[in-house]
């Protein structure tokens, strides 16, 4: 197949592989603070990659990842504490072995509710996770809890970018490419008619629910040791959740390539509100009436805006299934 | 066993706050098909009116709740359309994005609060405040009980309109079957939309009540979202008449959880028991019909 | 895994029923259906609306728990079963409402429905199922934009992928242009040779008469009569179950 590229195909391939360059060599040409925004946008696309697996492609809106995210936080967080002294990578693991299991444990009978159940179920099960790591001893409560500071920009940048490029290679071979993508897109159309087909729904949506969780908490996990100090606000807080819904629905719902648009598109507005305004508040409002006026005029989020994007693959998405 | 009934009495005149912010939020869900994740933040912006209103002009909120309703009521009905607009809209989804875009207008409502008037709690003051009665072992109050029979006065009208007047018909037949009630010529558009402001202005009614007693800050919104969730998941979305005992509850349970295990651990309850409520029986333990 | 007596009544028959019954509530929706469906049969269900002839197609499928009763597929008890269980082992049905994936196009709704079979096959298999149906040229399009036919002719698509042995039809005709309902007929008729056997509701007689081999009249729950077409035209119950009980 690949002998007979069209044209734009072959741009796209290009543009795509150029990009990579970039994003390759991008460390040496900038400045560290700009770096850092940089490695932002990477785990935020990450994140917005990972919440739409379950919110674009099986049509359950979460309100709850918030709590994988610091699941993964507090799992690297703690067993970094000089007493247990395990290296960083060796948390990583674990961190996604616990929010998976916490995933599968609990994903069975909150995905048998449905739409707004659904929604109003992970939100409760995020904010009771966040006031235990506020109540617990071993999270350091509301003090929170300091990491071995390790400052090296470069290495975070390389982790999030290859961590990042992973996911969406992964997500977009298994969605777009394999069986459990068709189941999943089958029971977020219609559960009933999915059954009908054969389709084990309940253990397709945990599966999912688990991948998700994962993969949130693999980035909360690099993010910790990025930050080097976290507190159940800043790993748990409501915040999280909200941007990467805004993220999602900006870029486009069950797309492959919208959620890094939104992330990349959010992320940058966030920053440059923080650096010209120095007032992060403002930004809350900002971010509310960017869901709302998404919501009214462009349900199909900015990818819908780039040609091909109508059906929902996005140009690079449709381009790179002709691969 | 003075604790216990001190307890008992806080948590029913707290509940039947709650039951006050419910209702309208159950009625909401009843005609409009829309869980509002916004309920929260009516709830602090009838607080932050009512204090700036005893701040700025010295209007007691008791007075100033009766403008808060009017004022929030007429911004609920320039806001219903809007979200009967996506409801109805041919989306793939409409249930879930109205619920994303009242999910954008709570953020926007903490956010812009947290922007104007940052994290500071802002207590509201009543002439209520501070005087109590004593009754055998308990005190009651003057404030909340006020506040709690100025809830079942709200309540109580808004039971009066639904089910004595005609516009309460209209309503009624629209939460049976909005198509149905279309071809009888209701306005469905205009009655979704007096309903929002209705919902709109009881809530933040109720904020104003909660305000006195406790006081305001932006995060309140969130709390009291989630209790507006309890009480309505607890009496099965879209029954108002679940409502009175399930408001009862949640009012019991706090202060329980409050009185002997902690205020610090209640949040974590109120959650705990949400969740579980959700999986054991999803479709509420008090269901029944509008 | 049936010991002792149940070792006899183990059926052969591609789709047996055993004292089928559902009650909503104080309503019985259906009351006591027994039915043996040969091999290679297509077996038509008529009834008046209400008689109950869906919820026993719900009751087969998995989509509703039964109160009471048995239900054998090709030799195998899948009474109880979840709807996916039995799917698997091999029934595939239509929707009275067509049920289609909205959000994908119509390829990957026939993708979709392989995707517990012969999945290395399917996109072959799907290009034979868009020619025969003949909606090979709206492949790319989304199921939502399909004609109220052409929907009606995907979901039947999708059954074909799934090569069952027993294949429910809710009205798989109804209200549909003569051109599409041709092309329906056709494409059961091959399915039916190539081994399938078929339970049916259907409302149109003229379709009845053209594919079904027997047929059962539903009226409140029950099997008020079975038979031919020809026997069950002069049927009186059947009449009194359309057309109302007299006295």
């Amino acid at each position: 197949m690949v002998s007979k590229l069209s044209r734009p195909q072959l741009a796209s391939l290009l543009a795509l592989f150029a990009g990579m360059v970039v994003l390759a060599v991008l460390p040496a040409y900038i400045d560290p603070y700009s770096l850092r925004i940089v490695t932002g946008v990477l785990m935020w696309a990450g994140l917005a990659c990972a919440w739409n697996i379950v919110g674009g492609y099986a049509g359950y809106i979460s309100f709850g990842h918030s709590a994988f995210f610091g699941i993964g936080a507090y799992v690297t967080g703690i067993l970094m504490q000089r007493d247990l002294g395990i290296p960083f990578l060796a948390t990583l693991p674990l961190g996604i072995l616990v929010a998976v299991g916490v995933a599968a444990a609990i994903g069975g009978p909150t995905m048998r509710l449905r739409g707004a159940y659904f929604a109003i179920a992970t939100w409760a099960f995020a904010e009771m996770l966040m006031q235990m790591a506020i109540v617990l001893d071993i999270t350091g409560g509301t003090a929170g809890l300091s990491l071995p500071a390790y400052l090296n920009e470069f290495f975070f940048y390389y982790t999030m970018l290859i961590v990042a490029l992973g996911v969406y290679l992964g997500t977009w071979y298994l969605l777009e490419r394999t069986r459990f993508g068709y189941r999943l897109k089958a029971l977020r159309d219609h559960e009933p008619a999915a059954e009908a087909m054969g389709i084990h729904t309940t253990r397709v949506k945990v599966q999912a629910f688990a991948l998700s969780a994962g993969i949130t908490s693999l980035f909360g996990s690099i993010y910790a040791y990025w930050v080097t100090f976290i507190d159940p606000r800043s790993v748990m807080g409501p915040e999280i959740t909200d941007q990467m819904v805004v993220m999602v629905l900006l870029g486009g719902l069950g797309t492959v390539w919208g959620p890094a648009l939104g992330a990349t598109v959010l992320w940058l507005i966030n920053r440059y509100i923080w650096s010209e305004l120095g007032d992060t508040a403002i930004y809350l409002p900002i971010l509310g009436l960017i869901i709302a006026l998404i919501v009214l005029f462009l349900p199909n989020g900015l990818i819908s805006l780039l040609p091909g994007g109508r059906r929902g693959h996005g140009l690079l998405g449709r381009l790179l299934r002709k691969l | 066993m003075d604790v216990l009934l001190q307890a008992l009495l806080n948590g029913i005149l707290i509940g039947g706050i709650l039951i006050c912010l419910t209702v309208g939020f159950q009625l909401t869900f009843g005609v409009l098909h829309v869980i509002d994740f916004a309920v929260g933040g009516w709830v602090m912006l009838g607080g932050y009116a009512a204090y700036w209103a005893s701040r700025l002009l010295g209007v007691d909120p008791f007075i100033s709740v009766f403008f808060v309703f009017v004022l929030f009521a007429g911004v609920g009905c320039a806001l219903g359309p809007l979200i009967y607009h996506v409801r109805t809209s041919r989306y793939a989804r409409p249930d879930l994005m109205a619920l994303a875009f009242t999910f954008g207008i709570f953020i926007m409502m903490r956010g812009g609060a947290l922007w104007l008037w940052s994290f500071d709690s802002r207590s509201v003051d009543s002439v209520l405040s501070g005087a109590s009665l004593s009754i055998g072992p308990v005190t009651v109050p003057l404030l909340r009980l006020s506040a709690f029979g100025m809830a079942l006065l709200l309540g109580l009208g808004l039971f009066v309109l639904l089910y004595r007047t005609r516009f309460g018909m209209a309503v009624r037949a629209v939460a049976q079957n909005r198509d149905h009630a279309g071809l009888m010529g209701v306005d469905v558009k205009r009655v979704s939309a007096y309903v929002y402001g209705i919902y709109t202005g009881i809530t933040a009614s109720a904020g104003v009540l909660l305000a006195t007693i406790y006081s305001v800050n932006p995060e309140v919104g969130v709390r009291y979202t989630l209790f507006a969730f309890f009480v309505a998941v607890l009496a099965g979305l879209g029954s108002v008449g679940g409502v009175l005992v399930a408001g009862l509850v949640l009012g019991l349970v706090e202060s329980l959880v409050g009185t002997y295990v902690g205020t610090r651990y209640s949040l974590l309850v109120v959650f705990a028991t949400l969740y579980l409520v959700l999986l054991i029986s999803p479709k509420g333990i008090l269901q029944r019909g509008i | 895994m049936y010991a002792g007596a149940d070792s006899q009544t183990v059926r052969h028959s591609p789709l047996v029923l055993e004292g089928l019954v559902k009650h909503f509530g104080g309503v019985t929706a259906v009351a006591g259906v027994d039915l043996e469906v040969e091999s290679c049969e297509v077996v038509g269900v008529i009834g008046p609306n209400g008689s109950g002839k869906s919820t026993l197609f719900n009751l087969i499928s998995g989509m509703l728990p039964m109160d009471e009763g048995r239900v054998w597929l090709v030799g195998k008890e899948v009474t109880g079963r979840s709807a996916w269980r039995i799917a698997r082992a091999g029934l595939a049905r239509t929707f009275q409402i067509p049920s289609l994936f909205d959000n994908i196009s119509v390829r990957d709704n026939l993708l979709a429905a392989a995707v517990e079979g012969d999945w290395k096959g399917a996109p072959r298999r799907a290009g034979e199922v868009l020619e025969m149906l003949e909606i090979s040229h709206v492949a790319d399009n989304l199921a939502s934009e399909l004609s109220g036919g052409q929907q009606k002719l995907l979901e039947f698509g999708r059954v074909c992928m799934r090569d069952p042995s027993v294949i429910l039809l809710d009205e798989a005709t109804a209200g549909v242009h003569p051109n599409i309902r041709r092309i329906m007929l056709e494409a059961i008729r091959r399915v039916r040779e190539a081994g399938a056997t078929f339970l049916v509701i259907e409302h149109d007689m003229e379709m009845v008469r053209e594919i079904c081999d027997r047929i059962i009249v539903m009226d409140a729950g029950q099997v008020v009569a079975k038979g031919s077409f020809d026997e069950i035209a002069d049927n009186v119950e059947v009449q009194r179950a359309y057309l109302g009980r007299q006295r």
